[in-house]
């Protein structure tokens, strides 16, 4: 399927919703086509410029901003890509395809997430890969790579999958965390993974430690070499320096069970 | 000359006959170590006392050394397989030979080697050495155990895979008359065998020199020394061997698939007759039980090349 370009064409003054836009069926359709599909009170044409482009199976949504809410909602398939920020709930529920936002994301990106790939240029808000509403649990499967920093208590309830922080990850990381590895190349803020059960929380440092993580020395584990390797050939250029052979283990929360842990690679 | 000879080559008789293989489970693992001397310590004593299902459960054997950069972590490797009667005839020796010989080991670590759909419980045994401290970790659709030991970790993936076109059996019988020699040129077969890849030869060395029958004289044996090969026997039995015989010793084969064992054969008696009569070889010839019993028959007549 060739591709589409949807421009707003101009900024939201209030929340949109536009978790009804998905590259299946949108990709199926002309530019057209597309433009005459409803949308709220009108048509889809009356709020973007749209145009087809040659990039195969691939949606691109240009002009967007912190009030476009849902974006890449239960992505399947496909490529989403974002030029501009995104709001709340960007790839929720996804379960696969690739969701690039070139700009930033609000809260709760990806929660509930459970499979495939979301890249974000910028920063994302808080809970990103957190738990929704009703859910038992948050992010289930698939990766995130957020270039920037990430807001509190990512990871809520995460069970599997992994997200990497080229920057920080806020206070509470990995908070009620029951599996999964979050990766914060700029270290973690005020006391991550809290109440976490399993899981694994990967930094330089931490603002401040939980009294309920214990020491468990310097180790070198050969599972750090596997999630290295996973990222390096998931995330290509994007993936995190490898870690160094040696990291201080923290084993936590010993509130809880205790099997989770928080590795400090300074 | 007893048998049915086909042709001569560089000197060495090919029998016109075929071996008669049997349709196994197989499957492979790769272990990895902080140095490759410590993945072939591992990867041989798993493999131990892995000749033939008959006496051992399982037959066993090194594939190949596998360089730090193919590996799963990055680390020097080894490639072992391990084949059986069925996926669930080999499950409990993985879990055995994992459990006794890969764990146990310094440094090692154990992964999936064979890319399948049907899979093998490869970790259930031995995550469980791990007492409940054992950490489940997945990264792109593969799971591995992370299992607390006194050197750190020992890390094992979830599942291997597991053929059922597996093939075991396949064999060159080497005659000669120079003991020796015969030995010489069974050893340069092995080593030219083992650069076949999804192949083992599961005997000491490769080589078996007390090849047997089905059946005994004696009740509970369900196999006896194959008399007709034995030159101390010659007077006194049927036999198959030529008047200046003195030694016969047998390569066995299994491999993955029916044409990693056929590439095997054709590499092994190639070996052999490169080397041809100079070291005493006088006869190639291959063991079958008249055609009847396995599903795989390799004609010697066609890997002469």
């Amino acid at each position: 399927m060739s591709g589409l370009r949807l421009r707003l064409k101009s900024p939201p003054v209030g929340r949109l919703d536009l978790s009804c836009l998905q590259p299946v069926p949108l990709l199926g359709h002309s530019a057209h086509g597309v433009a005459h599909m409803p949308f709220g009170d009108g048509t889809l044409g009356d709020l973007f410029e749209i145009s087809a482009t040659g990039e195969a199976d691939t949606l691109i949504l240009a002009g967007t901003t912190a009030n476009c809410d849902g974006i890449g909602d239960g992505l399947g398939a496909g490529i989403v890509i974002v030029e501009g920020d995104a709001g709340a709930y960007a790839a929720r529920r996804m379960t696969g395809g690739r969701l690039d936002i070139r700009g930033s994301a609000g809260d709760y990106l990806s929660a509930g997430m459970k499979g495939g790939l979301v890249t974000v240029g910028g920063s994302a808000g808080d809970f990103a890969g957190g738990q929704l509403a009703g859910d038992k649990f948050g992010m289930a499967g698939g990766t995130i790579r957020v270039a920037g920093d990430i807001g509190e208590r990512a990871g809520e309830r995460m069970r599997r999958g992994t997200i990497v922080v080229k920057g920080k990850a806020g206070p509470a990381a990995g908070s009620r965390m029951a599996g999964g590895t979050i990766w914060a190349e700029g270290g973690f803020g005020a006391g991550p993974g809290p109440l976490m059960r399993r899981g694994t929380l990967i930094g330089p440092s931490a603002e401040h430690l939980l009294a309920t993580f214990a020491d468990c020395g310097m180790h070198d584990m050969v599972f750090l070499r596997l999630i290295s390797r996973h990222l390096s050939a998931t995330l290509g250029e994007l993936a995190p320096r490898p870690l160094p052979a040696r990291v201080r283990r923290y084993a936590g929360d010993m509130a809880t069970i205790g099997k989770g842990e928080l590795l400090l690679t300074n | 000359m007893t048998g049915s000879q086909h042709m001569t080559v560089n000197g060495v008789a090919i029998d016109d006959t075929f071996a008669e293989a049997f349709g196994m489970s197989g499957t492979a693992l790769i272990i990895t170590a902080d140095s490759m001397k410590w993945a072939m310590i591992s990867a041989q004593t798993m493999t131990g006392f892995g000749t033939s299902v008959i006496g051992c459960g399982a037959e066993c054997g090194i594939d190949y050394e596998v360089p730090a950069s193919e590996t799963p972590d990055g680390r020097p490797g080894v490639r072992v397989l391990i084949f059986g009667f069925s996926p669930d005839a080999i499950l409990p020796q993985l879990k055995n030979r994992v459990g006794q010989c890969v764990l146990t080991s310094p440094g090692s670590a154990c992964y999936n080697g064979l890319e399948s759909q049907q899979r093998l419980a490869l970790s259930s045994g031995p995550r469980f050495f791990g007492d409940g401290w054992q950490i489940a970790k997945r990264f792109g659709g593969r799971r591995y155990w992370r299992v607390p030991v006194m050197d750190g970790e020992f890390t094992i993936e979830d599942t291997c895979g597991v053929t059922t076109d597996a093939v075991g059996g396949g064999n060159l019988l080497l005659l000669g008359r120079d003991r020796a020699g015969l030995l010489e040129t069974a050893e340069a077969a092995v080593a030219a065998i083992a650069k076949v890849p999804d192949v083992i030869t599961p005997f000491p060395g490769g080589i078996v020199r007390s090849g047997s029958k089905v059946g005994s004289k004696y009740a509970g044996a369900v196999a006896s020394t194959n008399n007709a090969f034995c030159p101390t026997l010659r007077g006194t039995t049927k036999s198959e061997l030529d008047p200046d015989t003195i030694a016969v010793l047998e390569i066995v084969i299994d491999g993955l698939t029916s044409k990693a064992v056929a590439d095997a054969m054709r590499t092994g008696l190639k070996a052999v007759t490169d080397i041809g009569a100079s070291k005493g070889v006088t006869r190639v010839s291959a063991g079958n039980y008249g055609g009847k019993l396995g599903q795989h028959h390799y004609h010697l007549k066609d890997f002469v090349a």
